[in-house]
């Protein structure tokens, strides 16, 4: 078990690699003078050669590429030009909010659409099939911002249900912060006031981000069930006597599990570049947000500190995705 | 003159994104006495590292200056400093602070505070220097006496005064504590404080552009004996959207929004019973700029023709609501200095035919595609580009928008080469003087600066705002600026618009609000929320 | 009719999506014809700003008094037009990329894989956001920054086809006979590869619709007066909720076209991988 995860972990290497490289290089080819760039609008010639010589945009290429090594290394993602603070800790504050919206968002998605995808799969080419076959198709085809607003604008607005924006109302004390989610926090500070507020203002981006890994969650679910309801050793238990109703829990679901897990992964990178937009448009504090600021505020370093950090939390949900289904179906831990 | 940008105000009204505020329409009463401000935040929290509307609004709140505007219209009055002197040259320059002032750390503010204030903007160079780096020479700020303040400026620059204000006196001793290899605590005071206002900053609140929370500070200088029931804390909680911010008004989360708001508001906020619209006039006047370096602009008769193409009482009227006065010279027709009787440019299109008929005849190439920058992010901006590319588009001038952000169009507008065609933006009050805007603006020592985009040269126009500059009289120097304001006129550089009437949406509990154009009217010290 | 468009024309769905990729193509190509106000691509009303969906205009007008059902249809070229320009580059680029690394078994095939896999590591909306504003913000950058994070799906595709090909019989019967590499590349791998990268492409253009729709809305896309889709639901935003019409109506037309593009790619795959037949 050890060895497939070690192997796996080393199979990500060359493209974390490649990862460094292209950020690298994405801020040092673009033909405009990065250090010009972070010095700002009000920089002196002379601020500039500092900044050059201090960030050593000076010296041979590879040598730069060392020193960038050596700085994500100890986790400095440099500073942002627009607020001078260190990105490392904007980031920190950060990044739990776009996790607990990714995490919700993705347990809404599987846990309705894992359901709603073997009931197609048993409605096969009957109304309720069609109907989930729309849908599926509405989901994957609409814009989430444009989701995002429409939901705003009926439940918020029109009908006054749900809060419009933030994660938190202001008359609402927040939390202790402990872990960064204000989901967990409110837990933990036993704070049930805090806890119900903060639920209510996840609903909105939570379902705008889930409907479009939804529908692919139950495209491939009842694609799954399709399969397996054909193979033979389901026609062999429905022929000894098995009810439908324990056939389809117990072998189709779970051997269309594995099939999910491994969608898992890719549904993880939907939903974070889904949320750049959804937090944008709902204030929620996180990394999409943070995302949006840097690019109207044109600030590249941010920008690519955020690329940087998406592709390797994308890469770790990749491994973790592989261990799991290694777990479930261990076979492939002896595969090369 | 630099300054971060006069739009940044908007703009960053427009893209920050608060979080703990508002939620739907449920209505919920925020804490008794704090104030919700919606009111855009700086880019960070270092005053002598940012110097824009944003910043002077945090200034007036969390950090005291020397000496301070007030009222409107807008008066400068004794603030840390309680009196001043000149020397008969006009090149001495001497402060005189109130004995006894606390920093928020509680240590004693002295002469050698305010020095190390002067001297740590003067080293960072940044946007509040840029008045004072031609004129300052760092070791040329000194205390001769426990409380007194002494400038020694190069030449005469009557603006000095004026531009006292700009620079906020920080706390050394807790700023030296966090200095990392000679860079003034630059890193750490752009996310911390080190001040004396009366209000302190609350450093773990600080989320940037997004939040920041300040505790009212009852050792305060001033005492609070004008004001029996202050605000005791100031939440802010700018949001990203126009619509969001006007929702969260409406449902009492929200005491003040940002003073933008959309003139079709207007209605709809006062008919509620939680909110109205307060309307105020501010010296910030809105311009097209044009490249005068560039053909057709080179021309006076092509300016001229771009000059009458603008509706701009279409736009005053139909897109502002009227919430704006028209104002025809480059600079607020409310401040003195200004020629009253000069004409400026109406929109006229027959006009704009044969101006444009002249300038082909000289050669012009009015027929190129013309590019217009705007903030895409800016609304009016946008608005505005379309509306004269909708009447330039009738006599055949096509002109072509793209969509541009503010920090990559100030350094566009570093050299004539780069700078656009034509762009658009706001000038507001960071000194008043005319000097902030037609000194800056027009005079080309000041070339390579957004202010002076328009890349304007005229040998007389320069003579005469030196003078105004060298003069220390305003009498004297009423008539040098009216002057260069007439050639200007006749010289048509750019298309000066309008003159804003700032709407803001306030809470109906807000009392005691004092407004000033300086920081448009946000220094909280003065309010009361009514129970 | 040859067999298979007659099994395409059996299809439901695909035809429904079919149906309406021609819509929007034809109303792309007629549009300045079939919208009432065609001068609302730029001019400016002011009289009559905000008004809400009638007679005079279906959809309503928006904050330059502009015809929003006009501007819909005036939208339809633009919104084709970017993903049929970022989908033909990303094949350019990446097809050649996918053909050269499946063929060839050395150096070369590893380090184009290795940094397919490395752009594929970014998600390609993230890692477009970024290239465009690097690129300062145009139309121009979003769709170089859209053809720059896209080839390298098709890279793996034609990458995975050609290694199944080149290890196949008939390859093994070409070299026998003495072809030359290039030669069988272009001549009989290159035709075998052509179904997937289309079914690709054609997935590919609803997607990028949307990815250029979301570039558009942060203001990194098309720039105004320009009739574009996204652009036009981020300006609504500061009339919401009393001038709903203004955000709704752009959106739909995203929503219909994606949703075309999508379906018709659906039925083109389950033609060419009937093993997929069910996935739908």
């Amino acid at each position: 078990m050890l060895r497939f995860v070690l192997r796996r972990c080393g199979l990500a290497l060359p493209s974390l690699f490649g990862l460094l490289v292209i950020t690298f290089l994405m801020i040092r080819l673009v033909p405009s003078d990065p250090a010009a760039a972070m010095a700002g609008d009000d920089a002196t010639p002379q601020q500039i050669a500092l900044l050059r010589h201090q960030y050593g945009f000076d010296r041979p290429i590879w040598e730069q590429f060392g020193v960038y090594l050596g700085k994500i290394a100890r986790f400095d993602l440099g500073e942002s030009a627009f607020s001078h603070r260190p990105i490392a800790l904007d980031i920190a504050q950060r990044l739990p909010a776009t996790l607990e919206l990714i995490v919700v968002s993705l347990l809404l998605s599987v846990g309705i659409g894992v359901p709603l995808g073997v009931f197609a799969a048993l409605r096969y080419n009957q109304g309720a099939d069609y109907l989930l076959r729309i849908v599926s198709v509405l989901g994957v085809a609409v814009a989430a911002f444009w989701l995002a607003i429409m939901l705003q604008l009926l439940f918020s607005m029109q009908l006054g249900w749900l809060p419009l924006r933030g994660e938190l109302a202001e008359a609402t004390a927040p939390p202790a912060r402990v872990t960064g989610s204000i989901l967990l926090d409110s837990v933990i500070d036993g704070r049930w006031d805090a806890l119900v507020d903060a639920l209510r203002h996840l609903v909105l981006p939570a379902v705008t981000l889930a409907f479009g890994s939804l529908a692919s969650i139950v495209r491939f679910t009842r694609a799954g069930v399709l399969e397996t309801l054909q193979n033979d050793f389901v026609f062999y238990e429905r022929a000894m006597g098995y009810r439908r109703s324990r056939l389809i829990w117990l072998y189709v679901l779970r051997n269309s599990v594995t099939a999910t897990v491994t969608q898992i992964g890719l549904l993880f990178g939907s939903l974070i570049a889904g949320g750049v937009v959804v937090e944008a448009i709902f204030d929620w504090p996180g990394i999409g947000s943070y995302t949006v600021q840097a690019i109207l505020t044109g600030d590249r370093q941010v920008m690519l500190a955020v690329t940087l950090l998406i592709g390797a939390i994308y890469a770790a949900v990749n491994i973790v995705t592989d261990v799991v289904h290694g777990l479930i179906d261990p076979r492939l831990l002896d595969r090369p | 003159m630099s300054a971060v940008p006069p739009l940044s105000r908007r703009r960053f009204g427009v893209l920050t994104g608060g979080s703990l505020l508002a939620s739907g329409m449920r209505a919920q009463a925020a804490e008794p006495n704090t104030f919700v401000s919606g009111f855009g935040l700086p880019a960070n929290l270092d005053p002598h590292q940012v110097f824009d509307v944003p910043m002077q609004a945090l200034m007036l709140n969390a950090y005291d200056n020397l000496y301070r505007y007030e009222g409107d219209p807008p008066r400068i009055v004794p603030w840390l400093a309680q009196s001043h002197s000149v020397s008969a040259d006009g090149l001495t320059w001497e402060f005189n602070l109130r004995p006894g002032i606390r920093f928020h750390d509680g240590s004693e503010m002295t002469a050698d505070d305010a020095v190390y204030s002067f001297r740590r903007m003067l080293a960072l160079a940044m946007a509040p220097a840029a008045a004072f780096l031609p004129i300052l020479k760092p070791d040329k700020v000194t205390a001769p006496g426990k409380l007194t303040v002494r400038f020694e400026l190069n030449s005469v620059y009557a603006p000095f005064f004026a531009a006292i204000p700009c620079v906020s006196i920080v706390n050394p001793r807790q700023i030296r504590a966090n200095e990392k290899n000679g860079d003034w605590g630059r890193t750490w005071l752009a996310s911390n404080t080190a001040a004396s206002g009366a209000y302190r900053i609350d450093p773990a609140s600080y989320r940037p552009l997004e939040q920041l929370d300040l505790e009212i500070f009852d050792g305060h200088f001033m005492g609070w004996k004008d004001n029996t029931r202050p605000v005791s804390k100031i939440a802010n909680r700018p949001t990203q959207e126009t619509s969001t911010r006007i929702l969260a008004l409406l449902n009492g989360s929200l005491d003040c929004t940002d003073t933008n708001l959309p003139a079709d508001q207007v209605d709809r906020i006062n008919a509620s019973k939680i909110a109205y619209v307060q309307k105020d006039v501010v010296m910030r006047t809105f311009i097209i700029r044009m490249n005068n370096t560039r053909p057709p602009f080179d021309n006076l008769n092509a300016r001229r023709c771009f000059a009458h193409a603008f509706d701009y009482m279409g736009f005053i009227n139909d897109i502002l609501d009227g919430y704006a006065t028209r104002d025809p010279y480059p600079m607020p027709n409310t401040l003195w200095g200004c020629p009253k009787d000069a004409k400026g440019y109406d929109f006229d299109m027959a006009k704009a035919r044969t101006y444009m008929a002249k300038a082909m005849a000289e050669g012009a190439p009015m027929k190129r595609p013309i590019e217009f920058h705007v903030q895409s992010e800016n609304e009016q901006c946008v608005q505005s580009a379309q509306l004269f590319q909708s009447n330039l588009a009738e006599i055949g001038v096509n002109l072509k928008i793209v969509g541009d952000i503010w920090s990559n169009l100030t350094r566009l507008a570093r050299k004539p080469e780069t700078t656009p065609d034509m762009w658009v933006h706001w000038v507001s009050t960071y000194f008043v003087d005319p000097e902030n805007w037609v000194g800056q603006m027009y005079d080309s020592r000041f070339h390579g600066t957004w202010k002076a985009s328009s890349y304007y040269t005229n040998a007389k126009v320069d003579a005469l705002l030196r003078r105004a500059r060298g003069t220390i009289s305003q009498d004297a120097r009423a008539p040098l600026y009216e002057a260069a304001i007439r050639q200007i006129m006749q010289d048509c550089p750019d298309i000066w618009i309008y003159n804003s009437m700032q709407l803001q949406g306030l809470n109906r509990r807000v009392k005691g609000r004092r407004f000033c154009t300086v920081g448009q009217g946000q220094e909280i010290r003065w309010i009361t929320l009514a129970t | 009719m040859t067999p298979i468009l007659r099994k395409l024309s059996r299809d439901l769905p695909a035809m429904f999506g079919l149906a309406i990729v021609l819509i929007v193509l034809l109303v792309a190509i007629l549009g300045p014809l079939l919208a009432p106000y065609p001068g609302d691509a730029a001019a400016s009303h002011l009289l009559r700003r905000l008004k809400p969906p009638s007679e005079g205009f279906p959809f309503g007008t928006d904050n330059l008094g502009r015809d929003i059902l006009s501007r819909v249809i005036l939208g339809a070229r633009g919104a084709l037009e970017v993903p049929l320009v970022v989908v033909g580059i990303a094949m350019t680029i990446g097809v050649p990329l996918g053909l050269v690394a499946g063929y060839r078994r050395d150096w070369v095939s590893e380090s184009i894989m290795r940094f397919t896999d490395a752009v594929l590591a970014i998600p390609q909306l993230v890692l477009a956001l970024a290239l465009a504003q690097l690129l300062t913000p145009s139309l121009q950058s979003a769709m170089l920054a859209l053809s720059l994070t896209y080839w390298p799906f098709f890279t793996r595709i034609v990458y995975a086809e050609t290694r199944r090909l080149t290890g196949s019989v008939f390859v093994d019967a070409l070299r026998g006979i003495g072809a030359g590499g290039t030669r069988i590349v272009f001549l009989h791998i290159l035709p075998n590869t052509i179904s997937p990268v289309i079914v690709r492409a054609t997935i590919g253009l609803g997607f990028t619709i949307l990815v250029a729709a979301v570039l558009g809305f942060l203001g990194m896309g098309a720039t105004p007066p320009a009739p574009d889709w996204g652009l036009a639901i981020a300006e609504s935003r500061s009339y919401l909720p009393t001038c709903w019409w203004f955000a709704t109506f752009p959106g739909l037309a995203i929503l219909l076209t994606v949703m075309g593009f999508n379906l018709l790619g659906d039925g083109l795959r389950d033609l060419v991988d009937p093993r997929l037949r069910r996935s739908r």
